[in-house]
């Protein structure tokens, strides 16, 4: 399981529609636009629309049943959505050794230029 | 275990103005975090699979050279960020003999209240038993519903 954050991710679960989502899908197991829509207050193209994105970040997987289509959460992606959340500090350690770093470098450089 | 606040604080041996511009400059940004952020607004970056860009909003917050710099970010494209929908990442720079200490805080993790990831982790944590996560589930949905 990778310890970096997939930013694609964070932004499919920047919408708290699409969270709740999720979360019914969790509950139910699967669930169709038509379902989910009777459950938020918001229509039923607004959440085929907020599936889809949810289907892009790989969160849900989609089931063709005739002419409606049933989503079913990847628990494997979900899984690593968790693990992502627990693992920002991780990833801000990251990111700030790599801070230090590039400006000690430039300081040093201009220390030098100076001197 | 953090879902409120990520806090941390790194003390670099550069001058603010060096550590500022490491933070807030788009060639220093990609080295860092990997993001292409020469283009307001947005934060983007090539997946690996090949398979074309990821763009994630960024919002500007305050920029007050050397001192500090705050933005949201990861809020749905198109819409206003706000504490709901985004994080708010905040740097302090903090003058010291020789150096600076550089602090973090990246909010929002309580606040967009994903409660799904919430339970989840809290099961996984607690070994608790994958039906008893759904059953905490549904007492959550049951709010929702009855809200």
């Amino acid at each position: 399981m990778t310890a970096t954050i997939d930013d694609e991710l964070w932004a499919a679960l920047g919408d708290p529609t699409r969270r709740r989502l999720v979360d019914l899908l969790l509950v139910d197991g699967i669930g169709t636009a038509t379902s989910l829509s009777g459950r938020l207050p918001v229509t039923r193209q607004a959440v085929a629309r907020h599936l889809g994105v949810l289907e892009r970040a790989e969160l849900v997987v989609p089931h063709k049943d005739g002419r409606e289509v049933r989503y079913v959460v990847n628990e494997a992606q979900f899984a690593r959505a968790v693990e992502q959340l627990a693992s920002v500090g991780a990833a801000w350690d990251a990111r700030l050794r790599r801070i230090k770093a590039i400006a000690e470098a430039i300081q040093s450089e201009r220390n030098v230029r100076h001197d | 275990m953090e879902f409120g606040t990520v806090e941390r604080e790194i003390h670099i041996d550069a001058t603010p103005d060096v550590v500022y511009e490491v933070i807030t400059q788009p060639q220093h940004i990609a080295q860092w975090w990997g993001f292409d952020a020469s283009v307001p607004g947005q934060l983007t970056r090539q997946r690996r699979d090949g398979s074309g860009p990821v763009v994630v909003p960024v919002d500007v917050v305050e920029a007050d050279a050397p001192r500090r710099f705050v933005f949201r970010w990861a809020h749905p494209a198109g819409e206003r960020a706000t504490p709901e929908n985004s994080f708010l990442v905040t740097f302090d720079l903090v003058p010291t003999d020789g150096g600076t200490l550089l602090r973090l805080t990246e909010a929002g993790f309580r606040e967009i209240g994903w409660e799904a990831a919430r339970l989840a982790a809290y099961h996984r944590d607690h070994g608790a038993g994958w039906e008893e996560h759904l059953a905490s589930l549904a007492v959550y949905a049951a709010g929702l519903v009855r809200r």
